[in-house]
Protein backbone atom coordinates (compact mmCIF):
# COMPACT_ATOMS: atom_id res chain seq x y z
CA UNK A 1 0.00 0.00 0.00
CA UNK A 2 3.12 2.43 -0.20
CA UNK A 3 5.10 4.18 -2.54
CA UNK A 4 8.31 4.75 -1.28
CA UNK A 5 8.96 8.61 -2.64
CA UNK A 6 12.73 9.20 -1.05
CA UNK A 7 14.54 7.15 1.61
CA UNK A 8 12.27 8.90 4.18
CA UNK A 9 9.58 9.70 2.83
CA UNK A 10 6.10 7.41 1.75
CA UNK A 11 2.73 7.46 -0.13
CA UNK A 12 -0.28 5.32 0.84
CA UNK A 13 -1.16 3.82 -3.07
CA UNK A 14 -4.80 4.10 -2.04
CA UNK A 15 -5.71 7.59 -2.42
CA UNK A 16 -7.94 9.88 -0.56
CA UNK A 17 -10.77 7.82 -0.47
CA UNK A 18 -9.75 4.03 0.44
CA UNK A 19 -11.44 4.02 3.54
CA UNK A 20 -10.94 0.37 4.00
CA UNK A 21 -7.39 0.15 3.75
CA UNK A 22 -6.51 3.62 5.94
CA UNK A 23 -8.47 1.98 8.89
CA UNK A 24 -7.35 -1.30 8.79
CA UNK A 25 -3.39 0.13 8.25
CA UNK A 26 -4.35 2.71 11.40
CA UNK A 27 -5.87 0.14 13.20
CA UNK A 28 -2.06 -2.19 13.15
CA UNK A 29 0.13 1.22 13.33
CA UNK A 30 1.51 1.09 16.80
CA UNK A 31 2.45 5.02 15.91
CA UNK A 32 -1.28 6.31 15.08
CA UNK A 33 -1.95 9.76 17.09
CA UNK A 34 -5.03 11.22 16.25
CA UNK A 35 -4.74 14.66 14.70
CA UNK A 36 -6.95 17.66 15.69
CA UNK A 37 -10.98 16.69 15.11
CA UNK A 38 -11.29 19.25 12.50
CA UNK A 39 -8.56 18.37 10.41
CA UNK A 40 -10.24 14.64 10.32
CA UNK A 41 -11.70 13.75 7.25
CA UNK A 42 -12.31 9.51 7.69
CA UNK A 43 -15.66 8.84 9.88
CA UNK A 44 -13.89 5.80 10.98
CA UNK A 45 -11.82 7.58 14.41
CA UNK A 46 -8.85 4.88 13.87
CA UNK A 47 -7.79 5.38 10.26
CA UNK A 48 -4.53 7.15 8.37
CA UNK A 49 -6.60 9.68 6.81
CA UNK A 50 -7.19 11.00 10.61
CA UNK A 51 -3.50 10.91 11.79
CA UNK A 52 -1.37 13.49 12.98
CA UNK A 53 1.97 12.18 11.20
CA UNK A 54 -0.49 12.10 7.80
CA UNK A 55 0.79 14.71 5.41
CA UNK A 56 -2.25 15.47 2.68
CA UNK A 57 -0.09 15.25 -1.12
CA UNK A 58 -1.92 15.78 -4.44
CA UNK A 59 -3.22 12.14 -4.94
CA UNK A 60 -2.96 10.80 -1.70
CA UNK A 61 -0.88 11.45 1.80
CA UNK A 62 2.44 10.65 2.91
CA UNK A 63 3.51 8.87 6.27
CA UNK A 64 5.17 11.17 8.10
CA UNK A 65 6.29 8.21 11.09
CA UNK A 66 10.12 6.68 10.37
CA UNK A 67 9.58 3.40 9.08
CA UNK B 1 -16.42 47.57 12.48
CA UNK B 2 -15.78 44.42 10.86
CA UNK B 3 -12.68 42.99 11.81
CA UNK B 4 -11.31 39.80 9.84
CA UNK B 5 -8.75 38.13 11.27
CA UNK B 6 -6.39 35.00 9.96
CA UNK B 7 -3.81 32.93 11.13
CA UNK B 8 -1.69 30.29 9.42
CA UNK B 9 1.08 28.09 10.39
CA UNK B 10 0.97 27.66 13.98
CA UNK B 11 2.22 24.18 14.28
CA UNK B 12 4.57 21.48 13.54
CA UNK B 13 3.90 17.85 13.26
CA UNK B 14 4.00 17.10 16.87
CA UNK B 15 2.39 19.72 17.98
CA UNK B 16 -0.24 22.37 18.23
CA UNK B 17 -3.45 22.78 16.29
CA UNK B 18 -4.14 26.00 14.02
CA UNK B 19 -7.79 25.63 14.97
CA UNK B 20 -7.26 25.38 18.21
CA UNK B 21 -4.80 28.91 18.05
CA UNK B 22 -7.34 30.55 16.60
CA UNK B 23 -10.10 29.92 19.08
CA UNK B 24 -7.06 30.26 22.33
CA UNK B 25 -7.07 33.95 20.63
CA UNK B 26 -10.54 34.53 20.24
CA UNK B 27 -10.90 34.10 24.15
CA UNK B 28 -7.91 36.53 24.38
CA UNK B 29 -9.84 38.90 22.40
CA UNK B 30 -13.69 38.25 24.59
CA UNK B 31 -11.48 38.38 28.29
CA UNK B 32 -9.71 41.85 27.18
CA UNK B 33 -13.26 43.13 26.57
CA UNK B 34 -13.58 43.63 23.07
CA UNK B 35 -16.13 41.49 21.64
CA UNK B 36 -17.35 38.25 20.94
CA UNK B 37 -15.83 36.62 17.71
CA UNK B 38 -17.90 34.96 15.21
CA UNK B 39 -16.67 30.98 15.36
CA UNK B 40 -13.83 30.17 13.14
CA UNK B 41 -13.72 28.66 9.75
CA UNK B 42 -10.99 26.85 8.28
CA UNK B 43 -9.89 27.05 4.42
CA UNK B 44 -8.29 24.48 2.46
CA UNK B 45 -5.16 25.79 0.42
CA UNK B 46 -3.50 24.12 -2.34
CA UNK B 47 -1.62 20.81 -1.99
CA UNK B 48 1.75 20.99 -4.01
CA UNK B 49 5.32 19.42 -4.11
CA UNK B 50 6.71 22.67 -4.09
CA UNK B 51 4.63 24.39 -1.09
CA UNK B 52 6.48 23.31 2.71
CA UNK B 53 3.08 23.07 4.97
CA UNK B 54 3.14 21.04 7.83
CA UNK B 55 0.40 18.38 6.77
CA UNK B 56 -2.49 19.89 5.44
CA UNK B 57 -2.21 23.31 4.04
CA UNK B 58 -5.01 25.21 6.07
CA UNK B 59 -5.53 28.50 7.42
CA UNK B 60 -8.14 29.56 9.90
CA UNK B 61 -10.54 32.86 9.90
CA UNK B 62 -12.63 34.32 12.28
CA UNK B 63 -14.70 37.87 12.49
CA UNK B 64 -14.95 40.24 15.19
CA UNK B 65 -18.00 42.74 14.79
CA UNK B 66 -18.83 46.21 16.00
CA UNK B 67 -15.95 45.81 18.39
CA UNK B 68 -14.76 48.98 20.39
CA UNK B 69 -11.28 47.91 20.07
CA UNK B 70 -7.95 49.56 18.49
CA UNK B 71 -7.19 47.91 15.59
CA UNK B 72 -3.32 48.58 16.24
CA UNK B 73 -4.14 46.98 19.97
CA UNK B 74 -6.00 43.74 18.92
CA UNK B 75 -2.81 43.60 15.98
CA UNK B 76 -0.32 43.76 19.06
CA UNK B 77 -1.68 41.19 21.21
CA UNK B 78 -2.28 38.89 18.21
CA UNK B 79 1.23 39.05 17.36
CA UNK B 80 2.46 38.36 20.62
CA UNK B 81 0.18 35.30 21.10
CA UNK B 82 1.18 33.88 18.17
CA UNK B 83 4.66 34.43 18.78
CA UNK B 84 4.41 33.18 22.49
CA UNK B 85 1.97 30.24 21.59
CA UNK B 86 3.25 28.98 18.26
CA UNK B 87 5.04 25.77 17.89
CA UNK B 88 8.96 25.00 17.99
CA UNK B 89 9.25 25.11 13.69
CA UNK B 90 6.49 26.98 12.54
CA UNK B 91 6.09 29.67 10.51
CA UNK B 92 3.34 31.60 12.04
CA UNK B 93 1.85 34.54 9.42
CA UNK B 94 -0.59 37.01 10.59
CA UNK B 95 -3.34 38.97 8.83
CA UNK B 96 -5.58 41.10 10.18
CA UNK B 97 -8.49 43.55 8.24
CA UNK B 98 -10.92 46.09 8.50
CA UNK B 99 -13.76 45.58 5.89
CA UNK B 100 -14.28 49.23 5.79
CA UNK B 101 -10.89 49.82 4.96
CA UNK B 102 -9.93 46.93 2.25
CA UNK B 103 -9.45 49.54 -0.82
CA UNK B 104 -9.95 46.22 -3.41
CA UNK B 105 -12.15 43.49 -1.98
CA UNK B 106 -12.14 42.07 -5.56
CA UNK B 107 -7.97 41.47 -5.75
CA UNK B 108 -7.82 40.24 -1.96
CA UNK B 109 -10.58 37.33 -2.42
CA UNK B 110 -8.75 36.65 -5.92
CA UNK B 111 -5.51 36.42 -4.33
CA UNK B 112 -7.67 33.86 -1.71
CA UNK B 113 -9.18 31.92 -4.97
CA UNK B 114 -5.58 31.75 -6.43
CA UNK B 115 -3.95 30.06 -3.17
CA UNK B 116 -6.08 27.28 -3.40
CA UNK B 117 -5.43 26.71 -7.41
CA UNK B 118 -1.60 28.09 -7.89
CA UNK B 119 1.71 28.20 -5.62
CA UNK B 120 2.04 32.29 -4.56
CA UNK B 121 5.07 33.89 -3.15
CA UNK B 122 5.80 35.86 -0.13
CA UNK B 123 6.27 38.80 -2.34
CA UNK B 124 2.40 38.32 -4.13
CA UNK B 125 0.81 38.15 -0.41
CA UNK B 126 2.88 41.58 0.93
CA UNK B 127 1.99 43.16 -2.06
CA UNK B 128 -1.78 42.58 -2.10
CA UNK B 129 -2.06 43.39 1.78
CA UNK B 130 0.10 46.66 1.03
CA UNK B 131 -2.51 47.50 -2.01
CA UNK B 132 -5.40 46.43 -0.07
CA UNK B 133 -4.30 47.96 3.14
CA UNK B 134 -4.41 45.03 5.05
CA UNK B 135 -2.42 44.32 8.02
CA UNK B 136 0.16 41.40 7.32
CA UNK B 137 3.01 40.29 9.58
CA UNK B 138 5.11 36.88 9.98
CA UNK B 139 5.86 35.93 13.70
CA UNK B 140 8.73 33.09 13.30
CA UNK B 141 10.20 30.86 11.36
CA UNK B 142 10.69 31.22 7.31
CA UNK B 143 6.95 33.78 8.42
CA UNK B 144 5.37 32.08 5.24
CA UNK B 145 2.40 31.38 6.92
CA UNK B 146 1.28 34.98 5.87
CA UNK B 147 0.54 33.68 2.44
CA UNK B 148 -2.16 31.51 4.28
CA UNK B 149 -3.27 33.83 6.71
CA UNK B 150 -4.54 36.63 4.06
CA UNK B 151 -6.04 34.29 2.13
CA UNK B 152 -7.69 33.13 5.14
CA UNK B 153 -9.55 36.18 5.24
CA UNK B 154 -9.97 36.78 1.46
CA UNK B 155 -11.62 33.28 1.24
CA UNK B 156 -14.21 33.84 4.63
CA UNK B 157 -15.01 37.00 2.61
CA UNK B 158 -16.60 35.15 -0.34
CA UNK B 159 -19.03 33.28 2.07
CA UNK B 160 -18.32 30.08 0.07
CA UNK B 161 -15.33 28.74 1.15
CA UNK B 162 -14.38 26.82 4.26
CA UNK B 163 -15.71 24.38 6.77
CA UNK B 164 -16.47 25.64 10.48
CA UNK B 165 -14.48 24.66 13.39
CA UNK B 166 -15.81 22.15 15.59
CA UNK B 167 -18.79 20.18 16.07
CA UNK B 168 -22.23 20.83 17.06
CA UNK B 169 -24.24 18.59 19.88
CA UNK B 170 -27.57 18.53 18.48
CA UNK B 171 -29.19 15.23 19.38
CA UNK B 172 -27.72 11.63 20.14
CA UNK B 173 -26.77 9.99 16.66
CA UNK B 174 -30.06 8.25 15.20
CA UNK B 175 -32.68 10.62 16.45
CA UNK B 176 -35.15 12.67 14.38
CA UNK B 177 -34.43 16.55 14.43
CA UNK B 178 -37.17 19.06 12.28
CA UNK B 179 -35.05 21.51 10.58
CA UNK B 180 -37.43 24.43 12.25
CA UNK B 181 -35.64 22.97 15.63
CA UNK B 182 -32.13 22.68 14.41
CA UNK B 183 -32.48 26.40 13.02
CA UNK B 184 -34.04 27.70 16.46
CA UNK B 185 -31.37 25.96 18.47
CA UNK B 186 -28.46 26.40 16.97
CA UNK B 187 -25.82 28.87 15.28
CA UNK B 188 -26.89 27.09 12.00
CA UNK B 189 -28.56 29.12 9.47
CA UNK B 190 -29.98 26.83 7.04
CA UNK B 191 -30.00 23.07 6.27
CA UNK B 192 -29.14 22.19 2.63
CA UNK B 193 -29.04 18.58 0.38
CA UNK B 194 -25.69 18.52 -1.14
CA UNK B 195 -27.16 18.76 -4.16
CA UNK B 196 -28.28 22.53 -3.33
CA UNK B 197 -31.73 21.80 -2.12
CA UNK B 198 -32.46 24.05 1.48
CA UNK B 199 -34.84 22.05 3.10
CA UNK B 200 -38.57 23.67 4.75
CA UNK B 201 -38.62 24.04 8.62
CA UNK B 202 -40.98 20.58 8.71
CA UNK B 203 -38.29 18.57 7.08
CA UNK B 204 -37.05 16.11 9.52
CA UNK B 205 -33.59 14.72 9.21
CA UNK B 206 -31.57 11.87 11.35
CA UNK B 207 -29.01 13.42 13.38
CA UNK B 208 -25.26 11.42 12.99
CA UNK B 209 -22.41 10.73 14.91
CA UNK B 210 -20.59 14.26 14.07
CA UNK B 211 -22.07 17.33 12.89
CA UNK B 212 -19.81 19.26 11.39
CA UNK B 213 -21.22 22.58 9.27
CA UNK B 214 -19.54 24.55 6.37
CA UNK B 215 -19.85 28.08 4.86
CA UNK B 216 -21.96 29.12 1.75
CA UNK B 217 -23.83 31.74 0.49
CA UNK B 218 -22.64 33.40 3.37
CA UNK B 219 -24.45 31.27 5.60
CA UNK B 220 -23.24 28.46 8.22
CA UNK B 221 -25.06 25.47 6.76
CA UNK B 222 -25.79 21.99 7.68
CA UNK B 223 -25.89 19.37 4.46
CA UNK B 224 -27.38 16.24 4.86
CA UNK B 225 -27.86 13.68 2.17
CA UNK B 226 -30.61 11.27 1.20
CA UNK B 227 -30.82 7.94 1.91
CA UNK B 228 -33.38 5.15 2.80
CA UNK B 229 -36.05 7.90 2.07
CA UNK B 230 -34.93 9.88 5.31
CA UNK B 231 -32.44 12.68 5.34
CA UNK B 232 -29.23 12.10 7.03
CA UNK B 233 -26.57 14.48 8.23
CA UNK B 234 -23.27 14.68 6.13
CA UNK B 235 -20.19 12.90 7.42
CA UNK B 236 -16.65 13.56 7.32
CA UNK B 237 -16.28 11.75 4.16
CA UNK B 238 -19.28 14.23 2.50
CA UNK B 239 -17.42 17.11 3.39
CA UNK B 240 -14.16 16.13 2.53
CA UNK B 241 -14.35 18.66 -0.62
CA UNK B 242 -15.15 21.68 1.67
Amino acid sequence: MWLAKNKDEREFTGGKTDWEAAARIAEQCSGFEPDDEDEQTADEAVSCYNCRYRRWTVKSFSCLLPT
Amino acid sequence: MTIYIAIDDTDSVDIGATGQSANALRKIIKDKGWGECQPVTRHQLLLHPDIPYTSHNSSMCFVLEHSPVDVQDLIRCAAEFLENTSAPGSDPGLCVAVSTQIKDVERLIAFGIKAKKEIVSKQEAYQTAEYCGIHLSEHGGTGLGIIGALAGVALRMTGNDGRFQGKMQLKESGEPMAIGEVIENTEIDEVQSIEGQTLRPDDIIIIGDKIKTVLLDGKRKLLVYRKNNAWHTCTNKHLQAY
